[in-house]
């Protein structure tokens, strides 16, 4: 079991605050991302979960039990950290069984539960080689290894990935994937990068500046954040202001019949995604503009377009579209995201 | 490097160390040998007869004193070195530099001056003409050396391995065996063989603070010098030598193995 409730965690580092009311539930079995710029205390919170960080308020459980005054080593939460931390003087098969032989378990069993664990992550016939014979990614797999071979409530993942390159990423995130869904063990997984964050998990924690902003399906951060920062976060470049009336969105770049939300009348902040504007050199779409800037990005192209109200930012599969060209644009009002106030703090 | 170079490299070094103690064991084994003559005009046991026969008890005597005071200065050298060495390496603390300079004062003020002073207070703590007091005086010198070579280990050392290993399961005293000391241990060895080596060499805070009674090698080394009979002091000069040879050799080649790589 690894049912893992954190109930308005907040920590510091001397004075600093670095996590404020941190709440967040893991169900059994569930991978959870925390998604958030370095620095933000996603660590940290790995860190606490691991026994390794006191909590200054707030309280941490497992399986409805309190974890507060357990040592790190009595917790049945391993941390995997952002480098392998290999024990550099013991061969991978030493490495692996290190916390089996902490805990005092026979030989012949160690041996076995590490061939297991071998087979696992594809690491057989590996188990003699010494740390410094392995290649980085062998050595991030040895680190998961060694973690997942002690059976672990929940599973702490600091950032796996980070130090390896593009191939080796997608590999050890697919094979990450698999052990999780074969072991089903609870696992919380710490990323800075966000495509990694929505690819992995079933669900995505983002946190800014200590704070948890949104936790949720990785479409809903994605299609329906909660506030600018969020959709920032992910990307969201298109911010412009707007003001309900009469059930019509009124903005710089039209009116848009949209639910409407808190605060009619008031002025709020709208959103679209670059990919969600519909653009067209000869179409009959409402919104006349003029091609800025064109950044080719491989898979689309990422155009700024000046229009009457401001510009815009849209991405687009299609290639044909030059600077000083005008263009017609058209903001599906289904793709429009409303903030109500009081969501919105820095626009 | 090229073989070839290796062989030369090697060969200038083993010049430039080896051709002293070259001198040394001919003294050794000369029973006369005047100017102008390269080589002794007879050659003989005397010398080494002298040091295993007649001086036989008092030089094994020098020689377990030594290597009990040595041993015992290393020793606590560590003990202390160790959590000083991780505190001033790990850890940023107010007052860090001026435990710089007080750990190095000893080594800089002349080590007369140190004994000197040290010699009144022994005198009146009952510490004079004893072994704690000779360990003591040594461990002035040796234990900075001690400090600041663990403090470079620990300068270069992951504490979060010991996260990792607690995370994984390990106690204190587990992650203290399993961890520390293993991934600490060439620096560890660095430590004791120079506070050894240090202590082993002491001459004159031995001489002061021993008073005559803690009768070390050096001391005896020294009384045969002066007594002006060379090849005699030749021998004991080689046998004064051995350990750091030995702990040399210990130490190249366990270094070799290890080629640093446990400081991580």
């Amino acid at each position: 079991m690894g049912d893992l409730v954190l109930e308005k965690l907040s920590i510091r580092y001397g004075r600093r605050p670095v996590i404020v009311d941190f709440s967040l539930r893991v169900a059994d079995g569930e991978m959870v991302s925390i998604l958030g710029p370095s620095g933000a205390g996603k660590t940290t919170i790995l860190k606490a979960v691991a026994g390794l960080i006191e909590p200054v308020s707030g309280e941490i459980r497992l399986d409805g039990k309190s974890l507060a005054g357990v040592p790190p080593e009595k917790r049945n939460t391993i941390m995997v950290f952002q480098k392998p931390l290999l024990f550099p003087f013991m061969n991978v098969e030493q490495n692996i069984a290190f916390g089996l032989r902490m805990k005092g378990i026979a030989q012949g069993e160690v041996r076995r539960a590490v061939q297991d664990i071998l087979a696992l992550t594809h690491l057989d016939g590996l188990d003699k080689r010494k740390v410094h014979e392995l290649s980085g990614g062998q050595q991030q797999r040895v680190s998961l290894a060694r973690a997942l071979v002690l059976k672990p409530a929940v599973l702490l993942l600091d950032e796996p990935l980070s130090n390896l390159d593009a191939n080796l990423r997608q590999q050890m995130r697919e094979l990450i994937q698999e052990i999780q869904e074969k072991t089903q063990v609870t696992t919380l997984f710490v990323t800075h990068d966000q495509s990694e964050a929505l690819i992995m998990s079933h669900r995505v924690t983002l946190l800014l500046d200590g704070r948890l902003r949104q936790v949720g399906k990785p479409q809903d951060l994605y299609h329906r954040p909660a506030d600018p920062d969020v959709a920032r976060f992910f990307g969201g470049t298109n911010f412009f202001e707007g003001r309900f009336k009469d059930g019509f969105l009124h903005t710089g770049f039209g009116v848009f019949e949209l639910p409407v939300v808190n605060g009619n009348g008031l002025p709020l902040t709208a959103t679209i995604r670059p990919e969600d504007i519909l653009i067209s050199a000869t179409g009959d779409f409402e919104l006349e503009g003029q091609v800025e800037r064109s950044h080719f990005e491989g898979m689309a192209t990422r155009l700024r377009v000046n229009c009457r109200g401001g510009h815009l930012v849209v991405l687009t599969g299609r290639e044909e579209f030059f600077p000083g060209q005008t263009v017609r644009l058209r903001l599906p009002a289904e793709r429009i995201r409303v903030f109500p106030p009081g969501t919105v703090e820095t626009v | 490097m090229k073989p070839l170079n290796r062989t030369i490299v090697g060969g200038l070094i083993f010049l430039a160390v080896g051709l002293p103690f070259l001198q040394l064991v001919i003294w050794s084994f000369s029973n006369r040998w005047f100017y102008p003559a390269l080589l002794p005009q007879q050659w003989g046991w005397r010398a080494w007869q002298y040091i295993f026969d007649t001086a036989g008890a008092q030089i094994v005597g020098a020689i377990g004193q030594s290597l009990a005071v040595a041993t015992a200065t290393a020793v606590i050298a560590l003990l202390i070195g160790l959590p000083a060495g991780r505190a001033l390496g790990l850890y940023a603390f107010k007052g860090k530099d001026v435990i710089s300079v007080i750990l190095i004062l000893p080594v800089i003020v002349p080590p007369l001056c140190v004994s000197m002073g040290l010699h009144h207070w022994f005198i009146r703590l009952g510490l004079a003409e004893s072994f704690s007091g000779v360990v003591l005086v040594h461990l002035t010198f040796c234990l900075p050396y001690a400090v600041f070579v663990l403090w470079g280990v620990f300068s270069n050392y992951n504490p979060e391995f010991e996260d990792q290993a607690r995370s994984l399961g390990a106690s204190t005293t587990g992650i203290v065996l399993r961890v520390m000391l293993p991934m600490t241990l060439p620096g560890l060895v660095v430590a004791a063989l120079f506070s050894f080596l240090l202590s082993w060499s002491q001459y004159l805070a031995t001489l002061i603070i021993g008073g005559g009674k803690i009768t070390t090698l050096p001391i005896i080394l020294f009384a045969l010098m002066t007594s002006g009979d060379r090849p005699v002091a030749a021998a004991v000069s080689l046998v004064f030598v051995a350990p750091a040879f030995l702990a040399l050799l210990f130490s190249a080649r366990y270094m070799g193995r290890q080629s640093m790589m446990g400081i991580w």
